[in-house]
């Protein structure tokens, strides 16, 4: 209990401190959100009566001091672009990106643990082999090129799928999930490829080991020893991988929500940031970051439960 | 394991297959069109306070002033019904059209249209969000169907400006127009989901003729590099803003309508800074542009030269002589710069917005024409927002490549930003006799003079070699085949109510 509550405490410093810098580096980039708002019809006195309008002459750390406030109460303010708040418009984008991000990340795990399993099974096979290297070009390849081959063979070819076509969560659930089917895998094969690498060398370097031999003298068959005492092992570095792994989903979604056309936080992100509609983007940040603390702190208890050996 | 491995891959499978199955429907149905666009609404709702184009592009469909454009370039009345001048040019009578309705079903009464002419004008509190509505002293109501506006000074433009997106007459009850569209346009805005779209309705009590398709969806588009498979798998019916090399990649399940940008593409150089506070310096760059040089290369060979701050679509004004002005020539570029103390060339910074690749393509040829008078030019990408507040709005740059686009169909919208003291002036650019023809243009009552007045001023920005005029680009529209009648504007405009279903 006294290791959750000082995990968590750690958490609201970190996402603080992100936010504090977030809210910083938006104070020295050139441009703010009178300038974007007024674009090329702006003359600058129409921009500073803006700027006083929307609050923005006021010092740095009075605005800050406010935006935290308000924050930590759940009232994450108004965005300057679209006039609603922002609670709202980010409460409908996250559950398109938090679908992604697990929808991918089921796929990473179901995929790619049996997959690794059976190479380092039969790590001489040619099968093997041909696995092997079809995972040195997956891994090389970005999603967002994946996510466009995908989208020419799957969309355009064979017509499984319309580009482009999402399909909102609250119209038509079905129609979504199967929409992004698709970017998951585009975000989920190199991930695989990954993993999979990972899994069989750390297979194959327990299997090395002196309890292994022990294992078998004892009389059990190569299957027990593998799921009963080497797959236990290795996994613990497989799930620190995949840990890091869905924070890197998370971020990575960004890119390929680009790629087809998902209106999901990333999008709104990078939207936010061009358009200086820091309430916007702030929260967003703010909330990725808590996230992906969040996630790190549920692989910490996991090792936990995984290897009891692990100090908190 | 093995067979379970296959048995999961199988289970997988079978999944995609089914559901893709039962997704695709819906092809063929031409009560619906949806159209892509690079960027969401995100300046305003409100057609007052809307400034970016693509906005004003959009809500045009949902806002009607007293007047609006027509395709040719004039204006042609609509929440009024006619207007008269009185002789002096400082008084507008508008009877209001019979009939007009919002969209909340609301009639349009005077009440309304002064209120938001009033909202526009500035009288409220706020500036002028068009600066001709400066001149407007008073709106008057006359009575329940006349409205009259007096100017302080006479204006023969203003019919034009009232057609604007930037002048629609909304409803004085709604109180929170940033948010919720009402208008009397054609379409009535039905919802909208921040970056993903905006939807529409045709609006059945719509004075005018009717709108062919029921349903639209502008569809924001970001991603340049999915645009054409999305048009191809058929998740986009239209893009308006597109280029040769994506039409080309296109297939034959779509009509390509060839129009152009209606923008002023120049290198805009800053008139106050070294070395292009020198006369000579500019010209000497006007002459080392090849114009043509840089269509070719960098857009198939599509666009229009042009030499001057007018658009071609601007008939009345625009002088195609002034194009030859500054015929590409080295020798007489390097000439120019020898007499102006340039002798051995200079290096300068070319800062242009990466968000806008036709510019950034545009440059990149320029510097290497450049080189060849000794000019050694180097390209700055800055993100749009950082182009606004830094080039834009502080006027700190040396020079840069963008298209300005005409605010109203008036040439004075396209004139105005070189004149001395204007907001607008990003270029610096000071002249004297410029300020005061401008003045002489805006204020008389004589069409055929102001006309003459425009053109001088033309003639002006091209002698004193204000920028390099480059282009109107030329600009491409996608339609799916299953719908006809794309009409182009000589503004930067969407008339979906022109589309109907192919037949």
């Amino acid at each position: 209990m006294k290791y959750v509550i000082k995990k968590f405490i750690t958490m609201l410093i970190t996402v603080f401190f992100v936010s504090f810098f977030v809210f910083i580096a938006f104070q020295i980039i050139p441009g703010d959100p009178a300038t974007a708002m007024l674009g090329t019809e702006a003359t600058p006195d129409e921009v500073a009566a803006l700027r006083v309008k929307l609050g923005l002459d006021r010092p740095i750390l009075v605005r800050y001091g406010e935006w935290l406030i308000a924050f930590f109460f759940g009232d994450m303010g108004k965005s300057y672009s679209y006039g609603i708040s922002v609670k709202e418009m980010i409460g409908n984008k996250i559950p398109i990106t938090v679908t992604l991000t697990l929808m991918s990340f089921l796929m990473i795990v179901c995929v790619s643990i049996p997959l690794g399993i059976y190479l380092a099974e039969h790590k001489n096979s040619p099968i093997t082999r041909f696995i092997d290297g079809l995972n040195r070009v997956i891994m090389a390849v970005p999603a967002f090129f994946t996510g466009i081959m995908l989208t020419f063979i799957f969309g355009l070819v064979f017509r499984l799928f319309t580009p482009g076509g999402y399909v909102s969560y609250e119209r038509n659930l079905p129609d979504f999930l199967y929409y992004l089917l698709y970017p998951a895998i585009a975000i989920a094969l190199p991930k695989i490829a990954m993993t999979v690498k990972l899994l069989k060398s750390a297979l194959l370097n327990e299997a090395e080991l002196d309890y292994v031999r022990t294992a078998f003298s004892r009389g059990n068959t190569t299957r027990q020893v593998i799921y009963k005492h080497i797959l236990k092992n290795a996994l613990i570095p497989v799930i620190t991988f995949l840990g890091m792994t869905l924070s890197d989903i998370v971020a990575g979604s960004i890119i390929i929500e680009q790629v087809f056309s998902i209106p999901g936080i990333g999008r709104l992100l990078i939207t936010s940031i061009s358009n200086r509609d820091y309430p916007v983007a702030l929260s967003i940040i703010s909330m990725v970051a808590f996230i992906v603390i969040f996630i790190n702190f549920l692989v910490d208890l996991l090792y936990k439960y995984i290897d009891p050996r692990t100090e908190g | 394991m093995k067979k379970k491995f296959a048995l999961i891959l199988l289970v997988l499978l079978t999944l995609t297959i089914v559901l893709g199955a039962c997704s695709s429907t819906g092809k063929g149905d031409s009560s619906k069109i949806t159209i892509g666009i690079a960027q969401d609404l995100e300046d305003s709702l409100d057609p007052h306070r809307a400034v970016a184009a693509g906005t004003k592009e959009v809500l045009f469909n949902v806002y009607e002033g007293l007047m609006k454009p027509a395709p040719d370039g004039s204006v042609i009345p609509a929440v009024a019904e006619k207007f008269e001048v009185s002789q002096d040019g400082k008084e507008y009578t508008f009877t209001l059209r019979e009939g007009v309705k919002f969209h909340n079903g609301d009639p349009v009464k005077a009440s309304d249209v002064k209120y938001s002419i009033e909202k526009i004008a500035g009288m409220m509190g706020d500036k002028p969000r068009i600066s001709a509505f400066s001149l407007i002293e008073a709106v008057n109501i006359e009575d329940e169907k006349t409205i009259v506006i007096k100017l302080s000074e006479p204006n023969m433009e203003l019919p034009y400006h009232l057609a604007m997106t930037n002048a629609a007459i909304i409803p004085e009850s709604n109180k929170t127009p940033d948010t919720v569209a009402i208008g009397t346009g054609p379409y009535k805005f039905v919802s909208r989901s921040p970056q993903e779209n905006i939807v529409m309705e045709s609006f059945d009590d719509y004075w005018g003729d009717k709108p062919f398709i029921k349903d639209v969806i502008f569809k924001i588009e970001a991603n340049a590099d999915t645009l054409v498979m999305d048009l191809m798998g058929g998740s986009l019916d239209m893009f308006k803003h597109m280029t040769k090399t994506q039409v080309d990649q296109l297939d034959d399940n779509f009509r390509i309508y060839e129009g152009t940008a209606n923008l002023v593409q120049a290198l805009y150089l800053n008139n106050k800074e070294k070395p292009f506070d020198d006369i000579r310096v500019r010209q000497a760059m006007c002459y080392a542009t090849d114009k043509e040089g840089v269509i070719k290369l960098a857009f198939d060979g599509k666009g229009v030269p042009i030499g001057s701050a007018v658009i071609p679509a601007f008939k009345k004004y625009y002088m195609p002589e002034l194009n030859d002005v500054y015929t590409y020539d080295v020798e007489k570029a390097k000439e120019l710069l020898k007499e102006a103390g340039y002798e051995n060339g200079f290096n300068m910074t070319i800062t242009v917005p990466s968000n806008y690749d036709p510019h950034v393509k545009t440059a990149e040829v320029l510097v290497e024409q450049y080189k060849k008078v000794g000019i050694n030019a180097k390209l700055e990408l800055v993100e749009w927002n950082s182009w606004l507040s830094d080039v834009y709005g502080d006027r700190k740059h040396q020079s840069t490549i963008v298209g300005t686009d005409p605010s109203s169909m008036t040439a004075r919208a396209m004139l105005e930003r070189y004149v001395s003291d204007s907001g607008k002036n990003f270029v610096n650019f000071s002249d004297e006799r410029y300020d005061e023809i401008f003045k002489k243009a805006i204020s008389t009552v004589d069409d055929e003079e102001s006309t003459i007045c425009y053109k001088q001023l033309e003639t002006i920005l091209t002698e004193k070699a204000a920028s390099v005029y480059i282009q109107d680009m030329a600009e491409f529209v996608a339609l799916n085949k299953k719908f006809d009648g794309y009409t182009f504007y000589p503004m930067y405009i969407i008339d979906v109510s022109k589309i109907k279903p192919a037949s």
